[in-house]
């Protein structure tokens, strides 16, 4: 039995140098997560602040009206299909897969995030905005540095959430025939047929990964605890 | 009497279709301790509000430097308010940041002075009032009254013009109540110009130089403390002097 494991190791992994379909796989995941991390962070901050804004001050009344168009059709159809749909529209002005899926994935996050911040937003008390302006801050200052960072601690873990969600829902990628972690491990499976070993891999790697974000989340949340409050209302 | 700080004339404001402030008029000198007593609903917070612009008044004029602020742009409401102090009922502390930066963040943010400067300042102010230990401590690990205390300072910090003090010991524990009232009369001792909401009627009777009864959104009564307290002239005052009395009077007898 473990000379059985060992030869299909060495078929799905070391033969062919197919390891590196894993390796090249995961770098392929990464790049995408994280820029799309980053890239629905900034969509989801703008979005946020627009529909709380709006909300409080029925100011912006048509980005309003662009955000939650936004946030109705991003939530409301299948990543996969979005993803397609942005591969096809764009593929002639941008030919880098990697750059097509950084852009759908960080486009569908944000709409997820913006609703995270924003409920962020709305959990800080009345009085730190007033207690900002009347210390003669802006409004856009007050929310940058006082709003802002209070709502984003409250926000954090379920942001993590979201980041999470997000690492794992790059695996479809395969769908714009760009090879990722998951199409990778297929593509072994497909060359070797062998169907376990390539396949429970890959999951060991995704499992790996959103463990090691885990951590990091977990060790940013402490830090962000450490220097002030867990409340939200400091008068409590 | 000394310079017009404040001139307000006409002061209205509405809350949808509740008017709340029903045409407001007076002066506020320079080195005058103002303070509004009255029913709640009576308006008080609001026109307090209204002074620095966190509330837009519906109508009505406030001059402050020589400019109607009621109708001046949102740049020149942000100058404005930032050399007018305020401390609220809640403190409004900025939970995530330590003592110190709640202090030096308006003058480093609105007036452009740097750190090291704007924290020699703020440490000589948060001596002043007994908490320059807790300079690297964070709100909540503060009791309400060295909560109410910073706040002061963070609005001094300012170097305002007029402070502004919306009901500053009614969250507090009784106990706490003296320190942030003896923060007060040291300011007002030392010329500060103030305008002060409050329930104490203590602090009202020996430190206001004016007391301003306001009423279902007028202002029913004012004069020195001596005038409203000694001969209260309208029915309504003397009404509400009797019920806070009381209280005065049971508070004396727990202590």
């Amino acid at each position: 039995m473990i000379q059985g494991f060992l030869d299909d190791f060495q078929l799905c992994f070391v033969k062919n140098g197919r390891y590196d379909y894993l390796l090249s796989g995961l770098g392929i995941t990464l790049e995408v997560a994280l820029s799309a991390i980053v890239l629905g962070l900034a969509i989801g901050f703008l979005v946020a602040v627009v529909r709380s804004t709006h909300d409080k001050y029925g100011k912006f009344p048509f980005l309003n009206a662009l955000a939650r168009i936004y946030l109705t059709v991003i939530r409301g159809t299948p990543m996969v299909v979005q993803l397609l749909i942005t591969y096809y529209i764009i593929r002639r002005s941008i030919d880098s897969k990697v750059l097509i899926a950084i852009l759908a994935f960080g486009i569908n996050s944000g709409a997820y995030q913006a609703e995270i911040i924003r409920a962020g937003i709305a959990s800080i008390d009345a009085g730190q905005m007033e207690a900002g302006r009347a210390l003669g801050l802006s409004y856009w200052r007050t929310m940058l540095r006082i709003i802002l960072p209070q709502a984003v601690r409250n926000v954090l873990p379920a942001l993590g959430n979201e980041f999470i969600v997000l690492m794992k829902d790059t695996s479809i990628v395969g769908y714009i025939a760009l090879i990722d972690l998951a199409k990778g491990g297929d593509i072994i499976r497909s060359q070797t047929y062998s169907v376990y070993l390539p396949y429970l891999t890959v999951a060991a790697i995704y499992l790996v990964l959103v463990m090691t974000f885990t951590w990091l989340l977990s060790k940013l949340e402490r830090r962000l605890r450490k220097t002030g409050a867990d409340v939200v209302r400091n008068d409590l | 009497m000394n310079e017009a700080l404040l001139k307000i004339d006409g002061l209205k404001k509405s809350f949808g279709r509740l008017e709340v402030l029903k045409g407001l008029t007076t002066t506020i000198a320079e080195g005058e301790v103002v303070v509004m007593i009255g029913p709640s609903g009576g308006g008080k917070s609001t026109f307090l509000r209204c002074m620095n612009l966190l509330e837009q008044p519906t109508e009505g004029s406030i001059v402050f430097n020589g400019i109607d602020i009621v109708a001046a742009d949102e740049k020149t409401k942000n100058k404005v308010r930032s050399e007018m102090g305020m401390v609220f009922q809640h403190f409004n502390l900025f939970p995530h940041l330590s003592i110190l930066d709640n202090v030096t963040l308006a003058p480093r943010l609105v007036r452009g002075v740097d750190r090291a400067t704007a924290e020699r300042k703020a440490m000589e102010l948060l001596g002043r009032v007994g908490l320059a230990e807790k300079a690297k401590a964070y709100p909540q690990q503060l009791s309400g009254g060295q909560k109410q205390r910073v706040a002061i300072v963070r609005s001094l910090a300012m170097e305002p013009k007029v402070m502004l003090f919306d009901e500053p010991t009614s969250a507090l524990d009784p106990e706490m109540v003296g320190e942030v009232l003896d923060v007060m009369k040291d300011l007002a001792k030392n010329g500060m110009t103030m305008v002060v909401v409050t329930h104490e009627m203590r602090f009202a009777r020996d430190v206001a130089s004016r007391v301003l009864f306001l009423e279902g959104g007028h202002i029913a009564e004012e004069g020195s403390p001596k005038e409203l307290f000694g001969a209260p002239k309208s029915s309504r005052l003397k009404e509400f002097l009797g019920k806070v009395e009381l209280t005065e009077v049971r508070q004396d007898k727990d202590l």
